[in-house]
């Protein structure tokens, strides 16, 4: 058995690794989810003992499932539930701001309004309230390109 | 649109999903399931009617605009159970009755203080996943 | 600067009331804490690593609380005249005020916790709350670039030199297991770590006092609104660096060495501040300079230590805080009144603002030391203690208090002697009159000095760590003291008449200053790093999967040599499969099936309908290694996403999500990834394997959690666990939770806004 859940989870984390090189936003998200799924079975797989489900059961039974694992899973679940739910509001919220959900564009479009602006940030200063206007102040306002 | 037939059994099905929620979270000591599962069936009922219904329906028939102050309140309710004993001079999320005394049975429902946890739990489930899936909804429509 | 057109007289704003409300209570538990002879607070914090918030108020904090506070009451008056004006002077709206008061509150709070804090900790803590509160403030005309860049200014020397202060803490934890003050003054011996440590925080605090070489941050902090420069720049944030000099004094007197460089730094700044005050024409940019120089006398009085020392230094501190924010605030009304901001666009004032050319006359008396204000006891207390260190010292002392007079009385007749170059426009009473009560504080103390005298020798008794012996007086006789006085006011008389024969050499220093000095130093490492981040921005933003892959790869690379260098003897037990585990072994197959059958899909919808399956193999694998709970969540979660996904796929634009469906993948790059998916995926199947071939199975775990759940009256031991015994973990998550779905409603609520 263990060999078997070791294949599956690296089979699921592969997976995740190969969605999460993708171009498409999306398919991110879906990797991530594969990989934290990768992660649950982890955990879930890590209990000390298998056997029957730990509900009503009195001590001295016989053999009990580990409940820590599965306590720990749920815990596991539930904040990658969360952390899903953020991930795709992000990526809606990107898509809305940018209208591309392609992660290669959207390097393109950033890097191309870096440059607009570092030109738009020229020194303006609107007054002075220092009396001297030394030019070497200026040396590190500029932006280097 | 959807159809008439989608839209009947969704209004037919909220109040089913409701209660099987408040069972979860009632035998979630003794049996299946917990304040985190019955949070999710709760919203699960709820994102039928967004399906079928549409937002605006949605916003129009049920208190969805207060999930958030919902969910927050759960969260209070957890902080609140796991500081109380705190104040009262033990450790902190420490829960009464303890193991010596039996605790007062409703039916299948034990009075102890880590079932108002989980409703805390539940609580803040149930608002988050609706503010989660009303705002998401609300950027779908917007955005086309 | 726009001229002001008409004389609005503005009321005073909420927010500026709380403000002085704010400092009026700290000023008044200040000073009944100082005269009920001290109170304190001690709680545990983090109990495991040994911190305490404990605070006390002994002569120091009262020395330093009071200033602060105290002198807070009048600035923020000031500030309720002043913001509005200068707010409505850039066209912005006046609910910025309130930003400002809230800072100002912030520091106060900030400065409070500073001075009465007795862990070296939590008064590390303290010191960059006021390091934040003042890059606020100096930064508060957001608009002006200018601000902002000596905002951060500020914020960099006094923060990154914090984080000196934080390392020698730690060293002295290290060292002697505690950070309470009174312990380590009882504990530490000299030794060479104590040292280095204590060297290091002195650094911090020189840093926080402007001194040389990190002075250059404090005239370009002048950008601020000038109530904050009245504030910061006098009582509060430049005398925390004193401040703290003086609070592990006890510690630096242990090293004579660390005493001797305090001495150089003290004497350096007073002579660059001074000759940059004597050069500088702006009214606050002399002031500032002015600041650098008094503290220079401060830190030098520090430096010759033992009980005058430290009497000298802390009566010093009273005195020249007093006198120069009323210094502050003066320019400030100037300001306010001509629009003038340098000395050579004022002069005659004296006429129109008689009340104004008084108070600041008093003020002015008091900082160039000369009789009957209190500034001359300081001078008096200063040469004394430099006397007993030495000739040498003492005359440098009576150079540096010439040069002191002499730029003083040139601020003062540059404003209001000589012709009228600009008439004044009235000024509200809010502007003025702080002033006034700051000079009659200073007259007061130059008649009765004794309870200036009384606080200042409380404080020194904290910064010698013994009883200080503190008198002041006028003595009419040729005492060393009263000839040296007169001395530094011939000298100065000289030096401001010799002035304009200098002005070309000194205008000279100030420009090799400028080319040569530290703030070069600070641009040209600030430009490198700037540099450097960019071209690292650039990289990763050209192609940013590209570094998804190459933080992957690495890491999967380096795990791979640590599988293969760990002892495999044992690991890697394939497990017995049973016929029972059949459903099991099958549902796990279609697992890693749907898994791989993920990342083949085009259209979107594909991808989360396989997606889900994958999800629902697994809630089906949990229930069958009877884990009923984590199947249900599991199942309902995989609903819940499976709605999700498909319905952000469908509300969103289907081109889009078309073009992105219908984009070639360069072949290469499909090649790369797989190799990089499998790689990854092989190593993570090793690492997972070997660690679960590792512990013995142990049926006791299961026991123990089933007593301990009957205890718990509970028969689902998951949710006991969940809900009582990891409770702690279970509100974390829940926060989790709760912190995403805020994060997704502000995300998207955004855009409703704009």
């Amino acid at each position: 058995m263990n060999l078997l859940f070791a294949l599956v989870i690296g089979v699921l984390f592969g997976s995740g690794v190969f969605l999460l090189l993708k171009p498409d936003l999306f398919r991110v998200v879906a990797g991530l989810v594969l990989i934290s799924n990768a992660a649950n079975l982890t955990l879930m797989a890590s209990g000390l003992t298998r056997g029957l489900a730990p509900i009503g059961r009195a001590a001295g039974d016989e053999r009990v499932a580990d409940p820590l694992v599965q306590a720990m899973t749920l815990t596991a679940l539930v904040i990658g539930f969360a952390v899903t739910a953020l991930l795709l509001g992000l990526s809606v919220s990107v898509y809305r701001s940018r209208h591309s959900v392609d992660l290669d564009e959207l390097s393109r479009q950033q890097a191309a309004d870096a440059v607009r602006r570092e030109a738009r940030e020229a020194p303006h200063d609107e007054e002075h309230e220092l009396d001297e206007s030394d030019e070497q102040r200026v040396a590190y306002h500029e932006a280097p390109t | 649109m959807t159809s008439v037939l989608t839209r009947m059994v969704s209004r037919a099905l909220l109040a089913p999903t409701l209660v099987v929620a408040a069972a979860i979270l009632v035998k979630g000591y003794g049996d299946v399931g917990d304040g985190f599962a019955a949070g999710i069936v709760a919203a699960l009922g709820i994102l039928l009617q967004f399906l079928a219904f549409g937002r605006d329906e949605v916003a129009a028939a049920l208190p969805v605009r207060h999930a958030r102050s919902v969910a927050l309140f759960g969260l209070s309710v957890g902080v609140a159970v796991f500081a109380a004993p705190l104040v009262l001079g033990g450790a902190p999320l420490e829960h009464w009755p303890p193991a010596t005394q039996t605790p007062v049975q409703i039916g299948s429902l034990e009075l102890i203080t880590a079932v108002v946890f989980d409703v805390g739990v539940f609580l803040l489930v149930l608002g988050s996943a609706v503010t989660i899936i009303d705002v998401l909804t609300a950027a779908g429509e917007d955005g086309r | 600067m726009p001229r002001r057109s008409r004389s609005q007289h503005l009321g005073v704003s909420a927010s500026a009331g709380g403000a002085v409300a704010c400092a009026c209570a700290a000023s008044a538990t200040f000073l009944g804490g100082w005269l009920a002879g001290g109170a304190g607070i001690d709680v545990p914090w983090a109990p495991t690593w040994d911190l305490r918030l404990a605070f006390e108020l002994d002569g120091l904090a009262a020395l330093y609380g009071l200033l602060a506070a105290g002198i807070g009451v009048l600035v923020f008056v000031y500030a309720s005249a002043y913001v509005p004006r200068h707010l409505a002077d850039q066209g912005r709206s006046r609910r910025e005020e309130a930003r400002l008061h809230a800072a100002m509150v912030l520091f106060l709070v900030s400065m409070l916790g500073l001075t009465t804090a007795q862990d070296l900790i939590l008064l590390f803590v303290f010191w960059d709350l006021t390091a934040v509160a003042s890059w606020l403030l100096i930064g508060f005309d957001r608009r002006n670039r200018d601000a902002r860049l000596s905002a951060l200014m500020a914020l960099l020397v006094t923060a990154i030199s914090a984080v000196l202060m934080l390392i020698g803490i730690l060293m002295l934890r290290v060292e002697y297991a505690t950070t309470q003050l009174p312990e380590l003054f009882a504990v530490a011996r000299p030794s060479t770590t104590v040292s280095a440590a204590v060297g290091l925080i002195a650094v911090a605090a020189l840093a926080k006092s402007a001194q040389v070489p990190f002075h250059f941050w404090l005239p370009r902090a002048m950008a601020a609104p000038t109530p904050v420069s009245a504030y910061l720049h006098s009582a509060a944030m430049v005398a925390a660096g004193v401040f703290l000099l003086s609070r592990i004094h006890p510690l630096i007197a242990l090293d004579a060495d660390l005493l001797d460089g305090l001495l150089v730094v003290g004497f350096a700044s007073m002579a660059v501040g001074g000759v940059l005050a004597l050069a500088a024409d702006g009214l606050k940019r002399l002031l500032a300079y002015s600041t650098i120089s008094q503290y220079g006398y401060v830190v030098t009085m520090l430096g010759v230590g033992g009980s005058s020392g430290a009497a000298a230094a802390s009566f010093y501190v009273l005195a020249h805080a007093l006198a120069k924010s009323a210094l502050f605030m003066t320019a400030g009304t100037v300001t306010a009144a001509t629009g003038a901001k340098s000395l050579r666009d004022t002069g005659g004032l004296a006429r129109a603002m008689p009340l104004l050319a008084i108070a600041s006359a008093a003020a002015v008396a008091a900082i160039a030391a000369l009789p009957l204000t209190i500034g001359f006891f300081k001078d008096e207390l200063f040469f004394k203690a430099a006397l007993e260190r030495g000739d040498v010292v003492a005359a440098l002392a009576v150079a540096g208090a010439a040069l002191t007079f002499a730029y003083m009385m040139r601020f003062w007749s540059g404003i209001f002697l000589g012709a009228p170059r600009a008439a004044p426009q009235p000024v509200e009473r809010r502007l003025v009159w702080p002033v006034v009560l700051l000079a009659g504080l200073v007259l007061i103390g130059g008649i009765v000095v004794a309870p200036f005298a009384g606080l200042a020798r409380d404080a020194a008794a904290a910064t010698h760590a013994g009883a200080v012996k503190l008198d002041v007086a006028y003595h009419l006789d040729a005492r060393a003291e009263n000839l040296m006085a007169l001395a530094a006011y011939t000298l100065g008389l000289l030096v401001l008449a010799l002035r304009p024969v200098l002005e070309a050499s000194l205008g000279l220093v100030e420009r090799v200053g400028n080319r040569f000095g530290p703030e070069r130093a600070y641009g040209v490492s600030l430009r490198g790093l700037n540099r450097i981040s960019d071209r690292l921005h650039a990289v990763e933003v050209r192609d940013l999967r590209a570094r998804v892959a190459a933080v992957i790869v690495p890491a999967a690379v380096l795990v791979a040599v640590g599988v293969a260098f760990t002892p495999t003897a044992g690991s890697y037990r394939i497990g017995n499969v049973l016929a029972a585990d059949a459903p099991l072994v099958a549902t796990l197959a279609v697992c890693a099936l749907a898994a791989v059958a993920v990342t083949a899909p085009r259209r979107h919808l594909s991808l989360a309908l396989t997606l889900s399956a994958v999800g629902f193999a697994l809630a089906t694998a949990y229930s069958l290694m009877d884990a009923p709970d984590v199947a249900l969540v599991a199942v309902l979660i995989e609903t819940i996403f499976a709605l999700l996904f498909v319905g952000v796929f469908a509300l969103l634009p289907g081109d889009v999500l078309r073009r992105e469906a219908q984009l070639r993948v360069h072949r290469s790059r499909t090649v790369r990834d797989i190799v990089v998916a499998t790689l990854s995926g092989v190593v993570t199947m090793l690492v997972v394997w070997a660690a679960f071939s590792r512990p013995q199975p142990d049926a006791a775990m299961a026991e123990r959690h089933l007593e301990l759940a009957d205890d718990a009256h509970g028969k689902d031991v998951v949710t006991v666990i969940l809900a009582d015994f990891r409770g702690l973990d279970t509100l974390v998550e829940v926060t989790v939770v709760a912190v995403a779905m805020i994060g997704v409603s502000m995300l998207l609520a955004l855009r409703a806004r704009a």
